[in-house]
């Protein structure tokens, strides 16, 4: 024993550092989320139940699952699509780079509720609205945004791909930066155009960075709550959604919102698989 | 403490070791970045640059075209802050500029009894300073251990940092606040603090992970022989080396504490204050004044826009995706 601690100590004291953040995610992150799976197992009275599941299957839970993950779906291709268009711009040199870089980071800073809000103005489901005023120009009815689940689930789309599109950015201007120039040459000499070149050089340049970031998006994207409950309420329905209202007119009771949070957390958990087994290929 | 830190900062890379290029595309925009040596593999396309040519209008169109995509929501916050209600939240076709300027909205929001602005601000303020100065404290010790621990080992501890970061908030947040109920620190600024910094600890962790690969090793080592306890040498020698990095890294705890609002709603007391972005949901969601909201987003909104000017170049891709290697 005496010679393991010798021989690793090295280690040991280093990962003594490191325990303080360990003891705080495991006691604040994780023994929560396993309070919450036990607490959608249970009755008020504590005994073993399916009920709360049944219960929330009842509501329509099938339909929330497929809500959130339509919008999951859409929110990333949105980001992916604007975020490689941004950071193959930024991967040029011009004039004025500077700038449009800071200008396509700034929404970073904006809270999420402030985000909310300011697209519900731009689309409301009044048929008032910024969107409206600029359609009116070109002679365009006003539109009813949020009177069908598609549309509405559009609208949130855009308003989360205007809010988080920066982090995809910063991630895939990092990936960029590892991709070796003199490939563009050789594919330049070669006769390769623009669009070969994305398509035979960047990509897979980026992959891992790609795969990184939709894992990071994916998964923050099924958490989407606030900016969505501001704009459409809770029409269509999202279990995040639900979640919130089930737990605010629960009165403390933690149990039907919980069976939600555990079907959230399921679906979390299979992007966290990922990006494990992905690190331990690597590794 | 006496001289300048070299900058150390800045060539840190990957939080796991391999550190890339310096990346970020304000450092080697149009001024140029670091000079390429002679040979490098690294030669700027230089026949890109500064050519009006058809393709350069296309990417001046494509840059106007998104610019004006990522601005126009901010300018609409504060268009709708300083315009009278009846051009804005009161209209049926708003007009994109403002016919005419007040403060009014300002004052009635500030003004409101029901959502009262200072005790909102002083509890944002203080739960963010708390979330800061913890990302610091605990993000010391963590980095540095991150830093000296063998590859196989540092991957597996950052990668449950990471899982911490995608775990939902609202699934954390209920638990949490069934047992912040019982002990009685429910709606306090600490409670609230202690789980946004789940949001702020990895990204602070990550951050001075590649501050702390950037120093060189033989840094402590030399203070070590010297004489310096391991504590000493980290504190004495090594953090005022990072001191740059420090800053980023209480500003982005900050910054993440003072938007943060799924936390701060869940474990919000109704019988005490709430946050900023607190108020500014429920007043957005059929439980306030919408006219508080839209003071209190432009107050909100103002600090932030600035420190992410200010923080541009410590948003590390390498730190965003947890290391992630190409």
């Amino acid at each position: 024993m005496a010679s393991f601690f010798a021989r690793h100590q090295d280690q040991l004291i280093p990962l003594l550092f490191v325990l303080p953040a360990l003891v705080y995610v495991g006691y604040f992150a994780f023994y929560p989320t396993f309070e919450t799976i036990k607490y959608s197992f249970q009755t008020p009275i504590l005994s073993f139940t399916f009920y709360n599941y049944q219960a929330n299957v009842q509501s329509g839970l099938y339909s929330w699952i497929a809500n959130t993950l339509w919008l999951t779906a859409g929110a990333l291709s949105l980001q992916f699509g604007l975020a490689l268009g941004v950071a193959s711009i930024l991967n040029r040199t011009f004039r004025g780079k500077t700038v449009f870089a800071t200008i396509a980071i700034l929404p970073i800073g904006i809270a999420t509720v402030v985000a909310g809000f300011t697209f519900n103005q731009i689309f409301p489901g009044t048929g008032a609205g910024y969107a409206n005023s600029i359609l009116g120009w070109f002679g365009i009815a006003p539109v009813y945004w949020l009177t069908h689940p598609w549309l509405a689930i559009l609208v949130v789309i855009i308003a989360d791909s205007w809010k988080n599109t920066s982090l995809v950015i910063i991630i895939l201007v990092a990936g960029y930066a590892t991709i070796p120039r003199t490939l563009y040459h050789a594919a330049a000499i070669d006769g390769a155009g623009p669009l070969r070149q994305f398509v035979h050089v960047t990509l897979p340049g980026l992959r891992g960075f790609i795969v990184m970031a939709l894992l990071i998006r994916g998964a923050q994207e099924v958490n989407i709550f606030q900016l969505a409950y501001i704009m459409i309420s809770s029409y269509p329905q999202l279990l995040t959604v639900q979640i919130y209202l089930l737990w605010e007119s629960s009165g403390g009771y933690p149990y039907l919102a919980s069976a939600v949070s555990t079907v959230l957390l399921a679906i979390v958990t299979v992007f966290i698989v990922i990006v494990i087994l992905l690190g331990g290929r690597k590794t | 403490m006496s001289s300048p830190p070299p900058n150390p900062d800045r060539s840190a890379g990957s939080a796991l070791a391999e550190p890339t290029a310096p990346s970020l595309p304000s450092e080697d925009g149009a001024t140029g970045g670091p000079t390429p040596v002679a040979g490098d593999t690294a030669t700027p396309p230089v026949y890109h640059a500064r050519r009006f040519t058809l393709s350069n209008v296309g990417l001046y169109g494509a840059i106007a075209v998104i610019s004006l995509f990522f601005l126009f929501p901010i300018y609409l916050i504060f268009l709708i802050g300083f315009t009278p209600e009846e051009y804005t939240l009161f209209s049926g076709r708003p007009p994109i500029l403002p016919p005419q300027l007040t403060w009014s909205n300002l004052q009635a929001g500030l003004s409101a009894t029901n959502a009262p602005f200072l005790p909102s601000m002083y509890l944002s303020l203080e739960v963010a300073f708390f979330v800061g100065a913890l990302a610091i404290v605990i993000g010391i010790p963590t980095a540095y251990g991150l830093s000296r621990l063998g590859s196989r080992l540092a991957y597996s501890l950052t990668t449950v940092l990471f899982v911490v970061n995608m775990l939902p908030s609202i699934t954390i947040a209920i638990p949490i606040s069934v047992q912040f109920i019982e002990v009685g620190l429910y709606g306090s600024p600490i409670s609230i603090g202690l789980t946004q910094e789940l949001l702020a600890l990895p990204v602070t962790v990550f951050l001075l992970v590649g501050a702390f690969q950037g120093l060189p090793r033989d840094l402590e080592n030399q203070a070590r022989v010297d004489g310096a306890g391991r504590l000493h040498a980290i504190y004495g020698n090594l953090v005022p080396l990072i001191r740059p990095a420090l800053a980023a890294a209480f500003l982005l705890a900050w910054m993440l504490s003072w938007d943060e609002s799924t936390f701060a709603l869940i474990l919000y007391n109704p019988a005490s204050s709430a946050t900023l972005p607190v108020n500014i949901f429920l007043a957005f969601t059929g439980r306030g004044n919408p006219v508080v909201g839209v003071a209190f987003s432009c107050i909100a909104t103002i600090p932030v826009i600035i420190l992410t000017v200010f923080l541009q170049k410590y948003l590390k891709g390498e730190d965003l995706a947890a290391g992630v290697r190409g």
